[in-house]
């Protein structure tokens, strides 16, 4: 029983470790992956459009199956999850060779090795001595280090670059891991929702989609909100001027746009959006009678605010409305933008006891503006604005960014950093005479590889030949002399 | 060979006679351009440059085609020169735009189509450089001809950027993109290649031509309404965009009888994919040269669909089923129904390229084994962008939107891609995947690519409504 117990673990624990394990899941990821992204989604979109896109049976069966929530449903996140522990997997099983490989470096190749390795050159040579400082000195002008290693009854020369290049795929999978690292802790602890303020209103209350809200530990104030616009009417650029006030005191303010948030105690505000309440701040008019000659009297209206014009008459602004349409003979309003504004006074007469309705914009077969006293002419309208913040907290992007940054590293490593190793060990040929014996590998890009190590190998060459013609030739300069006689 | 010799019915035209036909119509053009411009005063315009890239990059594509029809050896020579011409001018195009604007030209359609040529032209220039693969042009060229007529139908007034966009990270991520798309791309015309040295029978290229056009339609056919109408987006002609009804929903109208026309096409460039699997089932080879004819005239018949498209779709009022009353379309309203249709035909004519000429090209390409591995080469530039693409536009969103990741459908298939490529480097690596197998791999892997692109703007909706 504990055998098979045993050999059952090591079979997961093989298949997990293998590639073709990862293949299948990457597989699996992206086939769901697409399914979302065609299948309607429910967070996304509202019910009604759901139910217009789908019969009612195939409606039942996508929610069942998960379907049209395909990235927050349990098997999509077990999925994810089997993807990390194969990335785990993988590299613990192949880790530690890998690291044999890397710390502990093979300097001095056997005659096996030299046998097999597909790299290599001999160069026929007098002495050991004159063979090796060639070598070394070819080296130095290729711009590589040589060391000497120390053999039985020799020396052999060891050069190599970028030995962290073995490592690179594991910086690359490491990475990985962090960035699927911080994308769970957001999902578990992260949150995002939305805040609403309007200029001079403070709250701690953040409004979160389909889950109750939630109470921060302290409150924003708004001070003033905004926008600009382009001459043609395209928005420019969206402003908000906040304050943080965290137990009774003002900690900073800052003016957030889009692309610039508020951070504050890891929660972030985002400038997301802006518009009008549609509510009437203050109307501000001019009254001049209209019989007879009369100073001209400015007054400002609140909504329901009565205000008295003379002893007698008073006038009451009953109704604001924002974008009007009138439709059977009443006023209605289409939205909250003030594209079309109109205003509804009601003109009281002690005297007369008549209330009149004078509306602004004279609106035909409803506004009664010529039997009233006054007439009217307004001067400025001020409505609310309110501005939009998107707030979230993702206490686990911090390990996305270093996943990221690390991935790049890697991904520099893995391409275009290649562990090239060159060997040079005076030998015996088959035929017994000296040689030198030239061999080189490189864990990619074998292709620039060869180039460099073709030459090295003339390189070595060029360095000997001083030392075999210097025995027969004079030097250059005193065969100048002596032959041409100046 | 003895099919593709019964349709080399075409006179070879003498070396230089088509390079001096060239040289004399740019010049024609140009001193027209001169002329007008004398009378204008403002030589320098981004207008001007752009039509003087375009005179010249059709010179180019001429005579790349022309090598193409006649295998003569000189016109590539001169076709490099007209791409360098065209280079120089789309260059100036590009500066003068990016001083008038004040940002690069990432914000607009428009801008986009001017940076898309501006690169292609240059990836042009390197491929032919850098990895002697010399006719590449015909290709890229007459995709950039394309981009540059299209230009001409788009709105192009400088349009300040809104907020969301007003970003150092647009620039970053936007350019990203480009490059690795373009990487991709470059991939995948090198992964052709090496199907063509890889001696991949002619019939499979025909397939898969096919395939591909038949999709393309199947896609252009989802704007069927009954009764043989097809859905465009309606224009708005005073603000030179699109009509909206409500955030993000696009009013349509329908162009009646349209909608068959799309339907006889599609009947009509599906005819070789049915013949082909007729001539593998049957095992007779008749059913090829029948299918090859069919390729032809599917041609004629996409270049009519065209035609009527760009006539009626160009303005003309509307109904539409969603309001009252009639509406205007433009061309500027369906860039990607133009580029479909245009994108066919290239793709046709370049099967019939490969029909009638591949002992050329395959002269003039390196051998399988290069280009195998200059794919693969490709691939290890294009993936580490595509990551720093990904990462750069999540970090952007994190500042603008307030998360790095949303399973947006833009996102989620740029992740895909992502996939897709580590999952071809992972079989290369570790695997030792080569050959047919990787090239199959990497055209894949820009099939997800274009999709990621056009296919999800075009089909699915989401959060990235700018591009």
């Amino acid at each position: 029983m504990a055998l098979s117990l045993r050999s059952l673990l090591r079979k997961t624990w093989l298949t997990l470790s293998a590639v073709k394990t990862g293949v299948i899941l990457i597989i699996l990821v992206v086939i769901f992956s697409a399914a979302g992204t065609v299948i309607l989604q429910r967070p996304m979109t509202e019910p009604e459009d759901m139910q217009r896109a789908y019969s009612p049976s195939m409606l039942r069966f996508l929610d069942a199956v998960g379907l049209t929530d395909v990235f927050h449903t349990r098997w999509f996140v077990t999925l994810l999850v089997l993807v990390s522990l194969c990335i785990i997997a993988a590299s613990v099983e192949r880790f530690p060779n890998a690291w044999r490989f890397f710390s502990r470096p093979y300097k001095s190749p056997d005659d096996g090795f030299r046998r097999v390795l597909p790299t290599q050159a001999q160069i026929p040579i007098c002495n050991e001595e004159a063979g090796l400082s060639a070598a070394e000195r070819a080296f130095q002008r290729l711009g590589m280090k040589a060391e000497r290693i120390v053999r039985t009854n020799s020396f052999s020369l060891f050069s190599e670059r970028n030995r962290i290049s073995e490592m690179a795929v594991y910086i690359v999978h490491a990475s990985l891991l962090l960035i699927f690292l911080g994308g769970i802790v957001d999902a578990l602890y992260g949150w995002r929702g939305f805040l609403m303020l309007t200029p001079g209103s403070a709250s701690n209350q953040i409004e979160i989609r389909n889950a109750p809200g939630r109470s921060l530990p302290f409150s924003i104030r708004c001070d003033g909100a905004g926008e600009e616009t382009y001459t043609d009417g395209t928005p420019k650029k969206y402003w908000s001027k906040l304050a943080v006030v965290d137990n009774e005191r003002e900690i900073f303010r800052k003016e957030i746009v889009v692309n610039d948030p508020l951070v504050y105690h890891g929660v972030r505000f985002y400038q997301s959006s802006y518009g009008n309440t549609g509510k009437l701040e203050a109307l501000i008019l001019n009254a001049v009678p209209s019989k007879g000659s009369g100073p001209a009297k400015e007054i400002s209206l609140g909504l329901n605010q009565i205000v008295p014009l003379d002893a007698d008459t008073k006038v009451q602004l009953s109704e604001f409305i924002p974008d009007y349409v009138v439709e059977d003979g009443k006023v209605f309003t289409r939205s909250n933008d003030v594209e079309n504004p109109a205003v509804h006074l009601i003109v009281t007469s002690e005297k007369t006891d008549q209330a009149i309705n004078v509306w602004l914009p004279e609106i035909p077969g409803i506004a009664e503006n010529a039997y009233a006293p006054y007439v009217f002419q307004p001067k400025e309208l001020r409505t609310g604005v309110f501005t939009g913040l998107q707030v979230s907290h993702e206490p686990g992007q911090w390990s996305v960014w270093a996943g990221v940054a690390l991935m790049a590293l890697g991904l520099t490593f893995v391409f275009y950093v290649s562990h090239k190793r060159f060997w040079v060990v005076p030998a015996h040929n088959l035929s017994g005479e000296l040689i030198l014996w030239i061999g080189g590998a490189a864990n990619r890009n074998r292709d620039v590889f060869e180039q460099n190590f073709k030459e090295l190998v003339e390189q070595i060459k060029k360095e000997l030949q001083p030392e075999t013609a210097a025995a027969f030739a004079p030097p250059a300069a005193i065969a100048g002399t002596t032959i041409a006689g100046r | 060979m003895s099919r593709a010799s019964a349709e080399q019915q075409h006179p070879a035209a003498t070396g230089m006679t088509l390079i001096v036909l060239v040289g004399l119509s740019i010049a024609f053009l140009l001193a027209i351009a001169l002329l007008n411009v004398a009378k204008s005063g403002n030589i320098l315009s981004e207008a001007n440059l752009l039509y003087a890239a375009l005179v010249f990059y059709a010179g180019a594509g001429a005579l790349y085609l022309g090598f193409g029809v006649t295998g003569t050896e000189s016109y590539i020579t001169f076709a490099s020169l007209a791409t360098w011409a065209g280079l120089i001018a789309n260059t100036g195009a590009v500066a003068h735009r990016w001083y008038e604007a004040g940002h690069p030209p990432f914000a607009s359609l428009y801008e986009m189509l001017l940076s898309f040529v501006w690169t292609l032209a240059a990836l042009t220039l390197i491929a032919e450089k850098r990895y002697s693969v010399k006719v590449i042009g015909t290709v890229t060229m007459p995709v950039a001809i394309v981009g540059v007529v299209l230009m001409q139908l788009l709105r192009s007034d400088v349009r300040p950027l809104v907020p969301a966009l007003q970003s150092t990270w647009l620039h970053v991520h936007v350019t990203l993109a480009m490059l690795a798309y373009a990487a991709c791309a470059l991939s995948f015309a090198l992964a052709m290649m090496f199907l063509i040295q890889d001696k991949l029978k002619t019939e499979t290229f025909l397939a898969a031509t096919s395939v591909f056009t038949v999709g393309i339609y199947a896609a252009i056919l989802t704007r069927f309404e009954k009764w043989g109408g097809f859905n465009v987006v309606a224009w708005d002609v005073e603000h030179k965009s699109d009509v909206f009804i409500s955030r993000g929903v696009r009013l349509f109208v329908v162009i009646p009888d349209l909608g068959w026309m799309m339907l006889l096409v599609f009947g009509a460039v599906a005819a070789p994919l049915v013949l082909y699997i007729l001539a593998q089932v049957k095992k007779d080879e008749r059913f090829l040269s029948i299918a090859n004819r069919a390729v032809f005239i599917g041609i004629l018949m996409q270049m009519l669909a065209l035609i009527f498209f760009l006539l009626r779709a160009r303005d003309g009022q509307y109904s539409s089923l969603d309001a009252e009353g009639l509406y205007p379309t433009s061309l500027a309203a369906s860039p990607f129904i133009l580029s479909a249709l245009v994108g066919g035909i290239f793709a046709n004519l370049l099967y019939l390229l490969l029909l009638w000429r591949r002992p050329d090209l395959e002269r003039h390409l390196p051998d399988a084994v290069t280009l195998d591995r200059i794919t693969y080469k490709t691939i290890c530039i294009a993936f580490p962008l595509l990551t720093l693409m990904i990462a750069a536009g999540a970090y952007w969103a994190n500042r603008a939107w307030g998360s790095y990741w949303n399973w947006d459908p833009k996102e989620t298939w740029a992740a895909i891609t992502w996939l897709v490529y580590a999952l071809y480097l992972h079989m290369r690596i570790t695997r030792g995947m080569r050959g047919r197998v990787a090239a199959y791999f990497a055209v894949a892997g820009f099939a997800v690519v274009m999709f990621t692109f056009f296919g999800v703007t075009y089909l699915l909706p989401g959060l990235h409504a700018y591009a």
